[in-house]
Order: structure tokens, then C-alpha cells, then sequence
């Protein structure tokens, strides 16, 4: 299916000011070639029927049908799940770092939109909280078309903060959460991992289901740099002046150690990892927050 | 080894242009604000030193690398190769190493034998080698030989300069003389010397090398030089004892290349400094000091005036004697006393040895004939018999004859008193001649002195026209054994000297008063009185300084015929020739010579000559013996150069593709500098 797709390329997509148009460029190039959801609700558009099992509601029965074959069969319609969505986009100094394209942050964005345009699409609630050190912006989960305008707005006008504090927003949302919902993380989890993975382990037992998107650039994944260079940490503005091709193989098994452990950790507590390159397209990202979808509603 | 294109090795300082560019690449490198920097810092520090180490690894490699192309564009070919292709010719040379006084300078010697070794390394299997060392004579000779460890050997043995002074053509004639002979076509002279400019002497006998022997000149002389030199010392060599204070005269003088402003000049007496005298020389090269000096007692006192300190110190101290004698007994026998003085046969001779007795190096004792006796004689250094002859005891004969045996010495004035017959029975073992028979002139004829020796000490100084009339005189024949030292015009002897046992006798054929002559009014009588007088006590001036090198014969001091012991400055023994009559001091201070009386002292000098430093060009030398039929000698580098370009000519291209690599492992550096740091 994805073979069959062509996906927008993420530096075209940087190009579109309009955050809607873009996530509505992203989720339509998705959709046309996904097939329909496969579970079926209670809704109005009428699908088929099935038959009558103990326990269905009495109200889907088809009367008529029921008169006309003496058999009870229930009535089945496309779904609409109410399944409540959170994207959490990390808006941290260190999200801001591009080594050409889009940034982590804009790409962050972009996802988010998508994410939140396809959730709305699914009619299902999504809401946005936006972090750096601490919670900068909170939109309560609702599936109303202004709620996405809304949202859109929200992540249009989001800058980089400074520091990254993960651990707190995800505490303050699994604290505040009443009833089973989708957490979709969108960070480069440049912080403590052991203290986030903990977080999201917390918000899983709860019943949750959760999404990390771990956005990374391709230089920190591929740390391919050439000359020297007098590094600055974008949050802690720390300086390290180092010649990269000397460095790099331990650089590498570095951040490779880094990401094995978080995916790993993520994988054994039920939590969806999603590793995400600024330089590859967001289908990727939209196929993980389907599959979630549906392996829970 | 040697090189075909040397000047390549200058490319070797290229090697420092990988460094140059890791030194200008040290800037600051570019910001660049990241993520984070927690797998930046986690990198393994040993990793970081690992990755250090391997930088400079790559930089001393690449140093290396251009080095080495350097090294290859010089092409490199070891010597031996080479050696056979130059060495193709055989040689045969001669080494002439200076080993003169002034080669003592600094470190002159040694880097002189250093260079004759070089010269023998150079040679090849089959060259032949001669080897001549010299000052102003040949020191020692090792004829051509194909032994070149056999040269190696001679250099080894030379101890240490000589101080003599150096002469350049007697040594060249030697080598051009050993080089006429050899084997080989190609024939060399080596001359390692420091090129001093008095060696070529006075030399203008237009000699030159002989056609085909070619003069290498190895100059071991360059440098600032620093000397002083006391290049004049005038000092009494003979005194008669008192008390007086005499002054010495030294004249020093700044000889060396750069000029020495002050010195100290100190006088040392008998092993005592005495005087110390600051000089200043600021403003002149030269300047006379005076030393004040006291001898106050008999005998030969040892002087050295030395003079401060330079780098040259071998001429530095200059060695004198001076006697100091006792006053001279002289005895005068008056064969016709008178209360009158002009009839007193003694009263003119009496003034000129006595006349001033304060002054005089002569005391007088004066007696009669009947007064002589053996005990009287002993305490005389001279004894006078004025007309005495005839009176005499055959004791008072007996007893002269032993005083003059023992080494007395005798001057004899016969006069008229005196009877030929008696004189020559009683006095004929002594007397140079035999009188005849006096004789007088009448009609105012006279006699003049026609002829003298004016060598012999007593008539050196008196070589000016006597010009004195001789009415009477004794008409004498010479004893066989007697010299004649003077004659009346006559062909008649005037003045004999006989040497008598140790003793010494003069026979005057005529009176010293006025009776026959008038010597006594002339001016001469009082120096021919001295002289004969200090002469016949032996008190004549010992020459007692001499220079280095100078043949000294025992008989110019005094010592002929015996058997004497000379020891040298350092206390060692000095052989005598072969004759036993002479010998020749080798270094500088005082010679002690022990005939059998009590040691002798000589003082020996280097010759002043050799302290002059100055320099001549040795392409002078060169210009002036080369024949002109010889091509002009080439040195091994000149020859390997000359080979080396035709054997270097044809391989050019050689250059081009290292060059060509060179360019691209220097761009190598530099991008992989910029690119992968």
C-alpha cells in the first residue's frame, strides 16, 4: 500500500505556510491510498447487517427485516469510536536544530497537525498539549471541526522554548486523564530517557495507549559531519570543540546504545515507538498511530 | 655518501609545511549550535587520545614523506660508489704539516692533524702517501708509500708544535723533490699549515713546483687571533758588583688579529717576581716599559719578563742572565819604579785601571819584583809584569807558571830594563814569543800598527786607526802555539796571546808608559787597558741568550774540550752532537750547563718572528710556485661535482615525476587538513 503512495517529500512540505494545507496535503496523499477503517459503530451511515448475538443493543434490531424473515439481524454502521487523542509536541531549544531541511520542531509540527487533522477526520477527539520545561499550551481533547482550527492556530504560532522537561507534562496529563485515551508523544527525547520511559510506563498502566514519536535529525543520527567544529548545546549553550571524524564511531555507539534503550524499554512496556528522521516523509508516523488505532478500538 | 642534485636537500625544509598548515589550521573552528552534546562528551577519552596520537602519527608521516622525496630529489649515492668513479686516477701526495711555533695557537694542531687525516681519507687503495713535518727546517719525513695507515701513524706521533719558526720552501722543495719520483701522474701537494705570512722568509728565488705537481693548500689558521709579544728586552748581561739599580727595557707589543689594550708586565728575578708594571696599549700597538731591577750579588742571575695573558702563551715570557762580578784583581809588577812619575814604568797604567776606584771594575795592587810570590799570585785575576823579566827568581818563574797553569792570566810589557837572554829562559814556557832584541830609533822614526785581528775580543771594539808612533819596541818570534794578533808595519808582532794551561798570557812588544810609544796619550790606551785586562780575567761577555733552534757550542761558552752536562728548562738532559762540542736547545727558558765549576745559565727565547700572526692568502702561495704547466688541482668535491652533473644530466626526468608527486602529496595534506580534521 505504501509502495503505492507517493509521499510528500518533507522539504516540499516546509515550503506550505499554511499548517492546515499541509496536514491536509499529508493526511489526503495518506488516505487515498488507505483502504476504509475496518471497524464498524454504531453510527448513522448504514454498512450491513450481521446476526443477532446476546447482549447486542435491542435498538440496532431491524425490525422490518425481523418481519419480514422472522430472524433477528442487527443493524451495522461505520464506526465513530469517540476514542479520545493527546498530542504532546516538545517545543524544547533542542527541537529547533536542522542541519538542513526541516527542523525537528517543523517537523514535529507538521506531524502534529496531520495527526490532529486525521484524528479530527476519524472524528474522534484530539487535543494538543505543548511543552518545553513546562506546559505552554493545553487543548482539552474535543472533535469539533473549529477544535481543530483551533489547534492548527495553536501549532502554527509555537516557537522553541528552552529547556526540556518531558517527565512533567506527561505526569500533569496522566494525573488529569479519567478515562482511557491515545497519548502521542512527538519529541527527540534529548533528556533523561530512563525518567521519560518511566513516565510512559506509568501512563500505559493506566490503560492507555501510547505513541512516541521520536523525532531525530539525520546529522544526529548520522553524526556526518566533516570539519572541526566548536559545538554549542542548544539548551545548556555547554561548548565542546572536537574533530567529528574522530569521534564518530563513539559517537555512534553512543546514540545507537541511546535509541536501542529507548526503543527497547518502549517495546516492553507496550508503549509504540516510532523513530522518525526529519529527512523521510511523515507516512511513516501516520501508519503507527493507525496501527495503534486499530490493534485498541 | 654524496648527492647528485645537493641542492634538493634544501627541499627538506618543505617537510615543515605539513606543520605549517596543522599550525594555520589551528583557528577557531566554526559554531555550530546542537541538540545536545551528552554523546559528544561521552566519547571515550582514549578513543580522543588514540585519535591525537594518530594525527600526529599522520603528520610525522607526511613530514617524513616530503623529507624523504626531498632526500630522493638529491639523489643520493654513497660515497664508495662514487669514490671509484673519481678515485679512478691514482694520486700520489705529499702531506706537509706545519708544525711550527705558531701552530701552538689555540687549537691549531689538532685541526691541522684532523685535516691531514681527512686528506689520507680521501685517498684510495693504491694512491701513495708521503709525509713531512716542518717548522724552518724539515722536522720528520715518511717517503711514499702506499700505507696509508702508516701516515695515519706519523700523524698520531706528532706530539706537539715545535718552536721554531716557519719556513714554507725548503719544505715545498723536499715534497717537490719526493713527488718527482712517484708513481702516479696525478701528484699533490698538501699543505696544512695557518698560513703565516712570515714563512715565505725572504724568499725571491722565483722557484717553482715542478710541471704536473699541483699545490692543495688547507688553511687551519682562520680566526681572530689575540697576542702579545715582547718583541725587544734589553738588560746588562754582564755587571760588576754594587749596588745600583739598573733598568730593564721590554718592549710589548699587540701582534694578533684582534688588538689586546692593556697587558701586565711582571719581572721575575731568580724565580721571585720583583716588578709588575700595568701597560696600556689602548691608543698604540707598541709600548716600551721599564723595569727597575736590582742584582745585588755576584754571579749570573736567571731574569724572565713575563707579559699578561692572551691566547697565545708560548712567547708570552722572555729569559735573560745577567753577571754580576766581582771586581777584577790586577796585579801590577813595576819592573822600574820611580818617585818621579814620569819615569814610573806603572804610573800610566796605574791611572787607567785605578783612576777612579769608586767607578772601576778593577782593583790595583801594585808590586815590586821582589814582592811576587805564590801566595800574592793566588788572589789575582791579572797579573801585569811592566819591564819585568830580567829580575826574576826561578821560584818567582815557577810560581807564574803555575798561576797561569791553574788559569791565571798574565799581560806582559817588556821594557828596556829587561834582558832578552834571562827573560826567555825564565819566562819562555810562558811567553808567547821569544824576545830577540829591543830595539830604538833614532832621527824621530817610529813604527805604526799595520795590521790587527779585529775579531779577537780584545781588538773588537778598537777596530778604529791607532795611529799611535812606536820609537822602541822588542823584536819578538812567535811561539809556535801563539797567536798574533797584532803587527807593527814592520811585519814585526805587536801583540801575542799565548794560552798557556787554563791561563792565558798577552805579550805587549813594547812599554805602556811613554818611554817607547805614545799609547798612553792616546785615546785608545784606556779601552786597550780594559780590555786586555777584562779579557785576560775571563770577564769578557758570555753570550748567554739564544734563540730556539740556534746550534750553541761549548766553546762559545767557555767549555771547550770538556765534557759538560746540559739539562734543559723542564730538567731533562739535553744529548750533545756527535762531536760532544755542541748541542741545540727545543724549548723555551733556561739552559743549565755544568762543565765541572758550578752550573752555567743560557737563556733561552723563541724567535720573535714566529709571534707574528699575520696572515698571507694561501691562494698567494699558490699563485706564486704553481707551474704554469700544471692544471690547477681539484679538490674530490670539485671532481665528484664535475661527475656528478654528467652522470645527473641525462636522468632529469627523474625530477619532474617527484616533483609532480611532491605537489600532489602536498595538496594531499592540505585538503585532508581542511577536509577531514
Amino acid at each position: 500500500m505504501a509502495a503505492n503512495t507517493t509521499f510528500i517529500d518533507p522539504s516540499v512540505l516546509a515550503s506550505l505556510d499554511n499548517l492546515e494545507l499541509r496536514a491536509r496535503v499529508v493526511v489526503e496523499g495518506f488516505i487515498s491510498g488507505l483502504h476504509k477503517s475496518p471497524h464498524r459503530g454504531f453510527s448513522v451511515e448504514f454498512t450491513d447487517y450481521r446476526h443477532y448475538y446476546q447482549g447486542d443493543d435491542m435498538r440496532h434490531v431491524d425490525w422490518k427485516l425481523y418481519a419480514r424473515s422472522d430472524k433477528f439481524y442487527i443493524k451495522q454502521y461505520e464506526d465513530e469510536t469517540n476514542v479520545r487523542s493527546y498530542v504532546l509536541l516538545d517545543s524544547s531549544a533542542s527541537m529547533a536544530y536542522s542541519s538542513g531541511g526541516m527542523s525537528k520542531l517543523d517537523y514535529g509540527r507538521t506531524l502534529a497537525s496531520a495527526l490532529a487533522y486525521f484524528i479530527t477526520r476519524q472524528r474522534d477527539a484530539v487535543g494538543l498539549i505543548t511543552f518545553d520545561d513546562k506546559v505552554n499550551d493545553y487543548i482539552p481533547a474535543l472533535c469539533r471541526q473549529p477544535h481543530l482550527i483551533r489547534i492548527l492556530r495553536v501549532l502554527a504560532n509555537l516557537k522553541a522554548g528552552t529547556k526540556t522537561d518531558i517527565v512533567k507534562p506527561l505526569s500533569d496529563l496522566a494525573s488529569n486523564l479519567n478515562r482511557k485515551s491515545m497519548v502521542i508523544l512527538i519529541s527527540d527525547m534529548l533528556e533523561d530517557e530512563e525518567r521519560i520511559i518511566k513516565t510512559l510506563q506509568r501512563l500505559r498502566a493506566m490503560g492507555n495507549d501510547v505513541i512516541v514519536f521520536h523525532v531525530l535529525d539525520e546529522a544526529e543520527l548520522l553524526f556526518n559531519f566533516q570539519e572541526a567544529t566548536e559545538f554549542v548545546d542548544a539548551e545548556s549553550s555547554e561548548t565542546f570543540i572536537t574533530s567529528p571524524a574522530s569521534i564518530r564511531t563513539a559517537y555512534l555507539e553512543n546514540f545507537n546504545n541511546y535509541l536501542n534503550y529507548c526503543k527497547k524499554k518502549c517495546q516492553s512496556s507496550g508503549v509504540d515507538y516510532c523513530l522518525l528522521n526529519t529527512s523521510q516523509p511523515l507516512d511513516t508516523a501516520l501508519y503507527s498511530y493507525i496501527s495503534r488505532r486499530a490493534k485498541s478500538f | 655518501m654524496t648527492f647528485l642534485t645537493p641542492l634538493f636537500l634544501f627541499g627538506l625544509l618543505a617537510a615543515a609545511i605539513p606543520i605549517a598548515i596543522h599550525l594555520i589550521r589551528k583557528e577557531k573552528p566554526p559554531k555550530l549550535i546542537f541538540s545536545t552534546l551528552r554523546f559528544l562528551k561521552n566519547t571515550s577519552k582514549k578513543l580522543v587520545l588514540f585519535q591525537k596520537i594518530q594525527q600526529w602519527l599522520l603528520l610525522l608521516l607526511r613530514a617524513a614523506l616530503i623529507a624523504l622525496l626531498a632526500f630522493a630529489f638529491a639523489r643520493p649515492l654513497f660515497d664508495s660508489n662514487i669514490a671509484s668513479l673519481v678515485d679512478a686516477e691514482p694520486e700520489s701526495a705529499t702531506i706537509l704539516m706545519d708544525v711550527s711555533m705558531s701552530m701552538a695557537y689555540g687549537d691549531r694542531f689538532v685541526r691541522a692533524k684532523d685535516a691531514a687525516r681527512d686528506v689520507i681519507a680521501g685517498l684510495s687503495q693504491g694512491d701513495e702517501v708521503a709525509m713531512i713535518a716542518f717548522d724552518n727546517a724539515t722536522v720528520s719525513v715518511r717517503e711514499l708509500s702506499t700505507d696509508l695507515e702508516g701516515a695515519l701513524a706519523f700523524i698520531d706521533d706528532l706530539n706537539e708544535p715545535s718552536f721554531e719558526i716557519t719556513r714554507y720552501m725548503p719544505a715545498l722543495r723536499l715534497a717537490n723533490d719526493m713527488l718527482e719520483s712517484a708513481r702516479h701522474d696525478q701528484k699533490t701537494i698538501h699543505l696544512v699549515s695557518d698560513y703565516q705570512a712570515s714563512g715565505m722568509g725572504n724568499d725571491d728565488s722565483g722557484w717553482m713546483l715542478s710541471p704536473g705537481v699541483a699545490l692543495d693548500t688547507i688553511d687551519v689558521g682562520e680566526g681572530a687571533t689575540r697576542n702579545l709579544l715582547l718583541t725587544d728586552v734589553r738588560s746588562p748581561d754582564q755587571l760588576i758588583e754594587n749596588r745600583s739599580e739598573y733598568e730593564i727595557l721590554a718592549r710589548v707589543r699587540s701582534t694578533g688579529s684582534v688588538h689586546l689594550d692593556q697587558a701586565d708586565v711582571r719581572l721575575i728575578l731568580d724565580g721571585q717576581e720583583t716588578t709588575r708594571v700595568p701597560v696600556d696599549l689602548s691608543e698604540t700597538s707598541e709600548a716600551v716599559v721599564r723595569l727597575p731591577a736590582l742584582f745585588d750579588s755576584a754571579g749570573t742571575h736567571r731574569g724572565e719578563i713575563r707579559v699578561g695573558s692572551d691566547d697565545f702563551s708560548i712567547d708570552n715570557s722572555y729569559f735573560f742572565t745577567v753577571d754580576v762580578m766581582a771586581k777584577i784583581q790586577v796585579l801590577v809588577v813595576n819592573g822600574e819604579p820611580s818617585t818621579n812619575w814620569y819615569e814610573d814604568e806603572a804610573h800610566w797604567l796605574s791611572l787607567a785601571i785605578g783612576g777612579n776606584a769608586a767607578e772601576s771594575t778593577f782593583v790595583l795592587n801594585s808590586a815590586v819584583s821582589a814582592d811576587l810570590d805564590a801566595t800574592l799570585l793566588t788572589q789575582q785575576d791579572v797579573v801585569v809584569l811592566l819591564n819585568v823579566g830580567s829580575d826574576l827568581s826561578n821560584s818567582q818563574a815557577r810560581a807564574l807558571e803555575d798561576y797561569v797553569g791553574e788559569g791565571g792570566s798574565l799581560l806582559i810589557a817588556p821594557g828596556d830594563r829587561v834582558n832578552a837572554a834571562q827573560f826567555n829562559q825564565l819566562l819562555g814556557p810562558l811567553s808567547p814569543a821569544v824576545l830577540n832584541e829591543s830595539i830604538r830609533f833614532a832621527n824621530s822614526d817610529y813604527l805604526l800598527i799595520a795590521d790587527m785581528d779585529r775579531r779577537h775580543p780584545v781588538l773588537l771594539p778598537l777596530g778604529v786607526d791607532w795611529g799611535v808612533r812606536f820609537e822602541g819596541y822588542w823584536s819578538v818570534n812567535a811561539a809556535e802555539d801563539a797567536d798574533v794578533l797584532m803587527q807593527f808595519d814592520n811585519g814585526s808582532p805587536a801583540l801575542l796571546e799565548r794560552h798557556v794551561g787554563r791561563g792565558n798570557v798577552l805579550l805587549f812588544a813594547s812599554a805602556l808608559d811613554t818611554e817607547w810609544n805614545n799609547l798612553p796619550l792616546q785615546g785608545l790606551y784606556l779601552p786597550f787597558i780594559h780590555e786586555s785586562l777584562r779579557y785576560l780575567a775571563q770577564a769578557t761577555t758570555k753570550e748567554r741568550a739564544y734563540r730556539i733552534g740556534s746550534l750553541i757550542d761549548l766553546s762559545d761558552v767557555g767549555l771547550e774540550g770538556v765534557r759538560a752536562q746540559v739539562t734543559g728548562p723542564a730538567g731533562e738532559a739535553i744529548a750533545l752532537n756527535q762531536s760532544g762540542s755542541s748541542f741545540t736547545p727545543r724549548l723555551v727558558g733556561f739552559l743549565t750547563v755544568d762543565g765541572g765549576e758550578g752550573p752555567e745559565y743560557y737563556a733561552v727565547n723563541a724567535n720573535p718572528e714566529e709571534s707574528n700572526l699575520v696572515k698571507m692568502a694561501p691562494s698567494t702561495l699558490v699563485d706564486r710556485i704553481s707551474n704554469p704547466e700544471t692544471q690547477p688541482v681539484q679538490s674530490a668535491q670539485v671532481r665528484t661535482a664535475q661527475l656528478v652533473a654528467e652522470l645527473e644530466g641525462p636522468q632529469r626526468v627523474w625530477w619532474w615525476i617527484l616533483l609532480l608527486v611532491m605537489l600532489m602529496l602536498l595538496a594531499e595534506t592540505r585538503i585532508a587538513n581542511t577536509t577531514y580534521r
